[in-house]
């Protein structure tokens, strides 16, 4: 029997849920293949969110609590995962694709020696390894890749599985953690934190996203009125994100943020791959664009040709009147 | 400073694409230098224009690989080193990352700066992995650099907004297509670009054998992405089709 070890991340004082979808289905692998599941979460206040994993099945939970882990640090971040993945010996190490994951991924594969396939939009075990899909060049095609070696580590796509409960008593070992400040190698100066208390957009229900075509103040008021009624989170194009208009952190896309939300409404987005590659799989998407032949109808369920100004308004006046 | 840029020639994810029997057909005359790394060349350029310094660039690939690092030269690059291969190769993030740790073992340099991820794979692997082999420190997804002394101010995107973090040299940095505007070579630039030096070297003078490095992951096949379906097109009176498609998000698609 081997051991599928799941990372939980924490994000505002909650646990993400891209990483408990990464923990359902690694159950759900775990069972079928005779393989255990196990759970790590490194957290200022970590033990704290023991409660919340055991509702999704791992039989043991790694808690690695310290200060320091308070703002994402990559180094000691990779000091507290090596030392889990030296207790616990995963076969397989999941991760939910977050920006953190993102930042120290490599680094853990390389420390590791371990084979890594990041960014997957599935994964499955095979014979000493695992295969996963992932898309590539700006999502246009699926690659179907594997990695094998003794240890694999994988990333997930948000959204990729659905959330399955499934409680266990697991047991919970709490890992010694130290770090010297002088192992510190980067200081972390200042966070400019821009997003506040915004809807996290991987877990958003709804998504109003602004391109170049909200050329002003007007239009930014349309789409914060179209977010409120349909409690949406706001998203951008690069357009709109490179020239200061919306904050970095909204950009949606390749550079940006992949999304997969119930509805996601794109309001004079071109659609260029690059920024479809970021929503493509969310369930239902409105375009609203004065360009009758830009790209976005073509992934569009409801396409509305005409000029924003003028389709919002009584959009958002209807939306209401049905939402109350 | 020394800045070494690590810079990729990809396929233009524009370029038409089609499947075969699970093998991914495009036009092999459609390579561009990967959209992220051109950032990471116009911010040591700016940085070094600003401060002094030296950029280098460093390329694993075919000969046709070539063109790119031309392109970064007339740029304004200063130097460039190919670290040669047949074409053959079916290498990984962890490949590429072992060899340019070894191509960096001996030099000296300041910053190693790479792209965030290739466009065309958006592994995003490299840059830490190529940290961790050389035990140095770093950031990934820098959306600004600054130098203040001998560090490095990175500015980056993190999950829950953006995090300034100082590195002290030398460090490695992943760059985000978000810090800049790579400038487009001017004729004077491409001229420069000749005469600049431009070394070319075989992997096994490095010890490295192509056909022993074995990458840890393999792409098996291709395969298309189920399509979506482009939907119902609402185009006349923007009052009635606005009202419309409300109506049906609510009452057809259920998302309400
Ligand atoms: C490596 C790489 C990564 C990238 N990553 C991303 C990414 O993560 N996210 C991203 O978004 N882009 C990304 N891009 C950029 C992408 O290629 C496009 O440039 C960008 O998405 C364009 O944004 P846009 O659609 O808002 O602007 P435009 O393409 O300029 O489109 C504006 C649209 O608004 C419409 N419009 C104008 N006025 C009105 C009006 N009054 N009413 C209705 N419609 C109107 C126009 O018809 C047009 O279709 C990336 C590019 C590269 C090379
Ligand atoms: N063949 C290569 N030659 C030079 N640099 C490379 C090569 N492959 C990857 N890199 C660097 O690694 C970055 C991306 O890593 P990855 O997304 O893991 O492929 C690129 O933006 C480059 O800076």
């Amino acid at each position: 029997m081997s051991t599928i070890l799941t990372h939980i991340a924490i994000a505002d004082g909650k646990i993400k849920r891209s990483s408990l979808e990464v923990l359902s289905h690694c159950k759900n692998l775990a069972d079928q293949n005779g393989h255990s599941v196990e759970a790590v979460v490194v957290a200022e206040n970590a033990s704290n969110y023991v409660d919340g994993i055991k509702k999704y099945g791992a039989s043991k939970i790694y808690v690695v609590e310290n200060p320091i882990f308070k703002n994402h640090i990559n180094t000691p971040i990779l000091k507290a995962l090596v030392k889990v993945m030296e207790m616990a010996k995963p076969e397989v190490f999941a991760f939910a694709s977050t920006e953190s994951t993102k930042d120290i991924l490599g680094a853990l594969a390389a420390n590791q020696g371990a084979a890594v396939l990041s960014d997957v939009a599935s994964f499955e075990l095979i014979d000493g390894g695992i295969k996963g899909t992932r898309p590539v060049m700006a999502a246009k095609v699926l690659a179907n890749a594997e990695a094998k070696g003794e240890k694999v580590l994988v990333s997930v796509r948000s959204g990729s599985y659905d959330l399955a409960e499934s409680p266990t008593d697991a047991e919970v070992v709490s890992v010694d953690f130290n770090m010297d400040e002088n192992e510190l190698k980067a200081t972390l100066r200042e966070i400019i934190s821009s997003t506040g208390d915004a809807v996290d957009l991987n877990e958003a229900e709804a998504i109003v996203a602004a391109g170049r075509g909200v050329k002003d103040e007007e239009g930014r008021k349309l789409i914060s009125e179209l977010a409120d009624v349909l409690k949406a989170g706001i998203g951008a194009s690069r357009a709109l994100t490179e020239s200061g208009v919306y904050d970095p952190s909204l950009q949606i896309g390749q550079t940006g943020k992949v999304v997969s939300p119930q509805l996601y409404i794109a309001v004079g987005i071109s659609g260029a791959i690059q920024h479809v590659a970021g929503m493509a799989n969310s369930k239902v998407i409105v375009a609203i664009n004065k360009d009758a032949d830009a790209p976005i109808f073509e992934v569009a369920d409801y396409g509305i040709v005409g000029d924003l100004y003028k389709i919002l308004p009584p959009f958002i006046e209807e939306l209401k009147k049905i939402k109350n | 400073m020394k800045f070494y840029v690590c810079i990729k020639m990809v396929p233009d994810v524009n370029a038409p694409i089609q499947i075969k029997e699970g093998k991914l057909i495009q036009d092999a005359d459609r390579m561009i230098l990967n959209a992220y790394d051109a950032s990471a060349v116009e911010e040591a350029l700016v940085l070094s224009e600003k401060h002094g310094g030296e950029v280098e660039v460093v390329c694993i690939g075919p000969q046709k690989a070539s063109e790119t690092i031309r392109k970064a030269l007339a740029m304004g690059a200063d130097k460039a080193t190919h670290l040669l291969t047949t074409g053959q190769e079916k290498y990984d993030s962890g490949t590429y990352a072992r060899i340019l740790a070894n191509f960096f073992n001996n030099k000296e340099y300041d910053v190693l700066s790479l792209g965030k991820q290739s466009q065309d794979t958006d592994a995003g692997l490299t840059g830490s992995m190529i940290a961790e082999l050389l035990h140095l420190p770093y950031a990934t997804n820098a959306v600004g650099l600054e130098i203040e002394g001998e560090k490095l101010i990175v500015k980056r995107q993190g999950d829950f907004g953006q995090e300034m973090i100082e590195l002290p040299t030398p460090c490695v940095v992943t760059c985000s297509n978000d810090m800049n505007e790579p400038r487009i070579p001017n004729l004077k630039g491409i001229m420069a670009s000749k005469r600049k030096p431009l070394e070319q070297v075989e992997l096994s003078s490095l010890g490295m054998n192509e056909n022993q490095l074995i990458a840890d992951t393999a792409v098996l096949s291709y395969s298309a992405k189920p399509e979506r379906q482009a939907g119902q097109k609402f185009d006349g009176e923007a009052d009635e089709i606005a009202r419309q498609v409300a109506q049906l998000l609510d009452t057809e698609a259920n998302v309400l």
